[in-house]
């Protein structure tokens, strides 16, 4: 069947089985392989995107429900010219990853979070990516890159506009 | 985008190596457009599904895969028996005289011998397509009786020919043990078992296979961290020329050991691509067949004995050390993997004469047990250091006094253990000073008496000290006499014509960073800028060799071969410029990139215009002076580099609810000369969070049937950042010696949580902590 949705700000309309997971439209109907397949059963958080600006685990969803839909994946967080949202920058930064699997999905959940907070505790980090698994750097580093976004997303908050991510974000 | 240094640590100021340049990985890992494998398209490709063995042992009586073969968009189905994978099979060797060498076939033959064996394939169209084919495969299975302890008689043999399991025992002996026994002060015997668990990286294993259809080549796309390994085992089973075989493992999402095996799936993808020429095969695991069928870890039992002296000193130790190796020998590091580490290291930092330990791998109908970050060690390190903890309570000592008494010193080294290993770090006091001053053991035991005075809940503190065995060369390798020996690996250098620094290195990276950490070692040794150094690695037709990711060894060896790969191409520039501008070599440097007369401001020549008359300019080259500009250089160490490490840790506990709080965390290793301090910092911060997830959550369970009742992600509890502490980490530098100075430091970590925070909950409700995982409910009964 058709669905169609927006990705990364960009309208889409794809042919899918009622089955295909919106994991799998992503990465194979649309070659957005940023989008990561851990565990497929909804614990990983590697496959966490936005969808009208909320959180969500694609390999869950099928594509069918995201009709209509906005969806943010990683790909659509730099700015068109490539430079880097400051999360992405403060991830490199921080060394707030090793093996960069469960990067997109940390991304995803670090970014609703700081569309919601702009100066979270570590504490705050800590629980809002919970639902996000890295195997590899012990999470005090991407702590740290979430931090340093939050204060850099805020000091330029108060000179300029922050840096805009496409799609339906809140 | 560029990828450029951080701001004040650039390079061409002090050499790259030592500072924290930006990884040249992160670019595309944080945008979306990393290449991992699961993430490769190519024209025409086909996905591949595993049936897979619901039994943990069982006869297979018959398959019917006749409705599967004709179900929508199959291109194939293969089981054990068809011929192009009935040919083959895994058998990892050793020349150890105990061994028993047993196979693993490609897909399950006659039986199954642990659940999620995989016993057929399907290929398809998508891998939806695949899912619904292999349901449609009928097997008649026989059920027999699994055995999934290791140290229970088995009813029927997982292989007959070890008709009680045993596939490998070996003997530790050294000293006097009886007569040194016999005399000792204080005899401790304590029983100790740990949990099995596994490294679960975040991404699950995949492959890509592709056959030729014309010509007879292999290409094998993989998240391999042993690509040239790979490649040569993959030659020899599938009987190709080894230059007809390549072996790719581009961006790899975390490995640990996991995925430094070769699994049957991974031949089987390149047997069935070869029954299917010209199309490739692509295979991506989910995680219910990761827990199920990749490698598991560290379920072992060890029987301690261990005599002291009133001033507790250790006198002697006896050892019975049982670990269960899973349903087959681990192709191709086999059965001794894990028995052989923990025998070789189990007396650790400590000074011993008298050792007698017997090492034991033993099948059972469970998943096959291969390396994983630390191999054995968390769990003999656990044991060890329970045994000290609770002979300085016999004796009344403190538990870092006797620690101290019998630490090998800085006076020590070279100590040669008593397995024969030599220990050259020693720094273990030191490390241990500084772990004591970051968690405030000053005033600790106060507050821990005030606590129980008051009736509040109890606070207690763990220690581990260690020593990884890290970047073994030929002399000190490990692995039970296998076919092959681990020592050297190889790097190219090459000077292209623009100036620019191209390096083909045979390490391989799942998250280490090792891009970056070889173009620092490269830049300083060439004499040329960070960011004009391309690190190529993971492809076995670029790099001539490198034994791969394992044993923390890639720093020290990949770093070595790199560094002298380097320094010959700096030497072929200097003659290159002595020539051409008539001056003495030896009066030439060659620095970010420019050749100078030592002394002189003003440079001779760039190394992009070296590089032109190199290449491009042959009427200008000196006679005799070989084109090009390029070098290929081996290194191993011989010996490896021992990295000292200690860790300890303040937890509270809730007697309420048995739940654990960690308050303090310290670690302090010798990582020697340090390449990249961000990097060391990550390395050694995500092993011991991997440590106090084996200690605290994951469990890998079996039930009496060898079910695995620990399927997926909800059952099998790896931390998050809500359970993980912040972590105190610290480091001491002393050169090792190797051509950089530095220590392994990939492994470290995972050694010491088992210990520590067994002996942090022991020592805060005065109970004995002889299982893992340490979980709520085991506290909660220990206080009751």
């Amino acid at each position: 069947m058709k669905v169609g949705f927006t990705v990364n700000g960009e309208a889409v309309s794809m042919e899918v089985e009622p089955r295909t997971t919106l994991a799998d439209a992503l990465r194979e109907g649309l070659g957005l392989t940023g989008t990561h397949l851990g565990c497929e059963q909804g614990v990983c958080g590697a496959c966490t995107i936005l969808l009208d600006g909320r959180p969500i685990r694609a390999c869950l969803m099928f594509a069918v429900q995201a009709s209509g839909c906005s969806v943010t994946t990683v790909e659509g967080m730099a700015a068109e010219d490539g430079t880097l949202h400051p999360l992405q920058r403060a991830f490199c930064d921080q060394h707030g990853l090793q093996c960069g699997f469960c990067t997109p999905g940390m991304l995803m959940s670090a970014l609703h979070l700081l569309h919601r907070e702009t100066s979270p505790t570590r504490r705050r980090i800590r629980e809002e990516l919970s639902g996000n698994i890295c195997r590899c750097t012990g999470y005090a580093s991407i702590v740290d890159a979430v931090q340093a976004a939050a204060e850099e997303m805020a000091a330029g908050m108060d000179d300029a506009a922050p840096t805009e991510v496409t799609g339906g974000t809140t | 985008m560029t990828i450029s240094t951080l701001p004040g640590d650039t390079p061409e100021e002090g050499g790259a190596v030592g500072t924290t340049v930006r990884r040249k990985e992160d670019g595309r890992l944080v945008t979306g457009h990393g290449r991992y494998v699961s993430d490769l398209r190519l024209p025409g490709m086909r996905q591949v599904a595993f049936l897979r063995s619901p039994y943990g042992h069982a006869r297979l009586r018959r398959i019917d895969a006749s409705a599967a073969r004709t179900a929508d968009g199959v291109d194939g189905v293969f089981t054990g028996d068809s011929a192009e994978i009935a040919a083959v099979g895994l058998r990892a060797l050793s020349a150890l005289p105990s061994y028993i060498e047993t196979e693993q076939p490609v897909l399950a033959r006659a039986k199954v011998r642990f659940a999620g064996e995989a016993v057929a394939a399907v290929v398809a169209g998508d891998r939806y397509q695949a899912e619904d084919a292999i349901e449609l495969i009928d097997v008649d299975y026989e059920p027999l009786p699994a055995t999934v302890c290791a140290w229970a008689e088995p009813e029927v043999p997982v292989h007959d020919e070890a008709p009680d399991n045993v596939l490998l025992q070996r003997t530790f002996e050294a000293g006097d043990v009886p007569e040194t026994m016999a005399g000792a002060y204080l005899v401790l015997e304590r029983e100790l078992v740990t949990n099995r668990h596994a490294g679960n990286p975040m991404e699950c294993r995949a492959g890509v296979a592709l056959w030729d259809y014309a010509d007879n080549r292999l290409t094998f796309w993989s998240g391999t961290q042993v690509p040239h390994l790979a490649r040569n085992m993959l030659a020899e089973l599938v009987g190709l020329p080894e230059g007809n075989v390549r072996v790719i493992a581009p961006d790899v999402g975390g490995g640990f050991g996991t995925k430094a095996v070769l699994y049957p799936e991974d031949v089987a993808l390149c047997l069935m691509a070869r029954a299917m020429r010209g199309v490739p095969l692509k295979w991506v695991e989910d995680r219910s067949e990761h827990l199920l069928a990749a490698t598991h870890a560290r379920d072992h039992r060890y029987l301690m004995r261990a005599g002291f002296a009133e001033d507790g000193r250790l006198l002697a130790l006896e050892a019975d050390v049982t670990c269960n190796v899973g349903a087959y020998s681990v192709y191709p590091w086999t059965a001794g993997i894990e028995p052989l580490m923990a025998g070789g290291l189990l007396t650790g930092p400590y000074r011993l004469g008298h050792y007698r330990c017997t090492v034991r791998g033993v099948a059972t109908n469970t998943s096959p047990s291969g390396p994983y970050r630390g191999v054995a060690r968390p769990a003999s390190v656990f044991a060890m250091e329970t045994v000290l903890d609770e002979a300085a309570h016999e004796l009344g000592m403190d538990a870092v006094d006797i620690r101290r008494r019998n630490l090998i010193t800085v006076g020590d080294v070279p100590y040669r253990m008593p397995t024969r290993l030599i220990d050259e770090s020693g720094r273990y006091g030191e490390c241990l000073d500084k772990v004591l001053d970051s968690i405030g053991y000053d005033g600790f035991r106060a507050e821990q008496a005030r606590r129980r005075e008051a009736g509040e809940n109890p606070i207690g503190v763990g220690f581990a000290c260690y020593n990884e065995l890290t970047g073994l060369g030929r002399a000190a390798a490990a692995g039970p006499r296998m076919a092959f020996r681990t020592g050297h690996d190889a790097c190219t250098v090459r000077i292209n014509p623009d100036g620019r620094v191209t390096v083909l290195s045979g390490v391989t990276s799942q998250g280490q960073g090792l891009e970056t950490t070889i173009a620092q070692v490269v830049a300083d040794a060439v004499g040329v800028a960070y960011d004009d150094v391309d690190v190529r690695i993971g492809d076995t037709t670029e790099s001539l060799w490198g034994f791969g990711a394992f044993s923390s060894r890639q720093a020290v060896i990949g770093g070595g071969a790199a560094h002298r790969a380097g320094e010959a191409v700096r030497g072929r520039v200097l003659a290159l410029a002595a020539a051409l501008f008539e001056v003495e070599e030896a009066k030439l440097k060659l620095e970010a990139g420019r050749v100078h007369i030592i002394g002189v401001r003003d440079e001779l020549a760039t190394l992009a215009e070296l590089a032109r008359v190199a290449y491009l300019e042959s009427n200008r080259l000196p006679d005799g002076f070989e084109p090009g500009l390029e070098a290929t250089r081996f290194y191993d160490p011989i010996r490896g580099a021992f990295a000292a490490g200690v860790q300890a840790a303040i937890v509270e506990v809730d007697r309420a609810t048995g739940e654990m709080a960690i308050l303090r965390w310290a670690c302090v290793e010798d990582t020697g000369r340090v390449i990249n301090p961000q990097i060391v910092h990550g390395q050694v911060a995500g092993a011991i969070v991997q440590g106090i997830g084996g200690a605290l959550y994951e469990h890998l369970v079996y039930d009496e049937a060898g079910n695995l009742t620990t399927g997926t992600l909800m059952d099998y509890l790896m931390p998050t950042s809500a359970e993980i502490p912040e972590l105190d980490i610290g480091h001491i530098e002393v050169p090792a010696d190797n051509p950089l100075g530095v220590r392994g430091v990939g492994e470290g970590g995972t050694l010491g949580p088992n210990a520590v925070l067994a002996g942090a909950v022991a020592d805060a409700l005065g109970v004995r902590i002889s299982r893992l995982p340490i979980t709520p409910a085991v506290v909660w009964e220990a206080v009751q």
